[in-house]
């Protein structure tokens, strides 16, 4: 048994999915890497040739490894693409749809119009709450059902690297995005409840707020994408 | 050279079923066989060979075992089934015919 022959067998698999196919895979490769090892050892190779000569053999397995997911999410065919592009923009469109309904209600309410003694802005908040419910599904849905492509044959460190440069970069402009649309929700909010004094709605802003940022990370990580 | 082994690397899996009709086999020893058949000129990489099973065995022309090794590790066994022998002889003949015609093609 060699070790070094083994080590390197288990280097190989280290990024192989963990699926039963790859462990089978794993084992077949090992033992007839081994067995090749012992003939060429009793061929009169010296140990440094014979593992040179079977780590050679062994080729470019990463085209291998590509077909032993159990289930290949790797490529998203573009049928699915189109269905995930049309899911998130539908989704975008009832976010907004429901704000329009928020407003809507308020504006009512404020405009003196329909009947007084109904709390209209209350009926555009439940409204809105409602439509909200259709898109949060589709985009959770759009977001499991199809995992983001990840390229598999480049090279791992690289990729790592750049993920996390991007990541880093990411995260600090949705952090400052976040912060300028509260602040401005803040601003906003005392600005229209001092000057209408109606504060027992005015909290509602608050809410259009949590919409706002939901819609501009949405419309960030769609372009991050294309 | 890398014209040879292209179009070798083409019938990969043509070789693999013709060594299988002889007889069931293992990685290794196919490999093994194929060097000594071709006197050391051509070795198949493993990567080669992996691969080349796994279609053939999604196209069901070969199934698998594992063999019960008493000492040491255990061997994956392979075995040409019907359809296998259909399709072998099928490409023989095409091979044939392809052949013939390069032949008098390129004088």
């Amino acid at each position: 048994m060699n070790e070094r022959v083994k080590k390197y067998l288990d280097e190989l698999f280290e990024d192989a999915p963990k699926t039963r196919k790859a462990m089978e895979l794993k084992e077949e490769m090992m033992q007839n890497s081994m067995e090749k090892y012992q003939d060429l050892l009793s061929d009169g190779y010296s140990e440094e040739d014979a593992y040179k000569n079977v780590i050679g053999s062994i080729g470019d397995v990463t085209e291998l490894f590509e077909d032993l997911e159990e289930k290949n999410l790797l490529n998203l065919s573009e049928a699915d693409r189109k269905k995930k592009a049309i899911l998130t923009s539908v989704a975008v469109g009832l976010y907004i749809l429901a704000g329009v309904v928020l407003l809507g209600g308020l504006i009512v309410e404020d405009m003196a119009v329909g009947p007084r003694n109904i709390e209209w802005s209350l009926i555009g908040l439940l409204l809105a709450g409602v439509v909200c419910i259709a898109p949060t599904c589709m985009l959770v849905y759009a977001a499991n059902m199809y995992p983001d492509y990840r390229k598999k044959k480049e090279d791992f460190v690289e990729e790592y690297k750049e993920a996390k440069h991007s990541s880093n970069r990411d995260k600090a402009v949705r952090s400052s995005i976040s912060t300028i649309i509260w602040t401005v929700v803040v601003i906003l909010y005392f600005i229209f409840s001092f000057s209408s004094g109606a504060w027992h709605i005015s909290w509602v802003i608050f809410l259009m707020g949590a919409c706002v940022e939901a819609v501009c990370s949405l419309i960030y990580s769609l372009r991050q994408k294309n | 050279m890398s014209i040879t082994s292209d179009i070798l690397r083409g019938h990969t899996e043509a070789i693999i079923l013709s060594h299988l009709l002889e007889q069931d086999s293992y990685g290794y020893q196919i490999n093994k066989d194929i060097m000594k058949k071709t006197e050391n000129r051509y070795e198949l990489k493993e990567a080669t060979l992996y691969s080349a099973f796994k279609r053939l065995e999604q196209a069901g022309y070969i199934r698998t075992y594992w063999g019960d090794e008493t000492v040491g590790a255990r061997r994956r066994y392979y075995a040409v089934t019907e359809n296998g022998r259909k399709a072998y002889q099928s490409y023989k003949r095409e091979w044939e015919e392809a052949k013939t015609i390069i032949d008098q093609l390129l004088k």
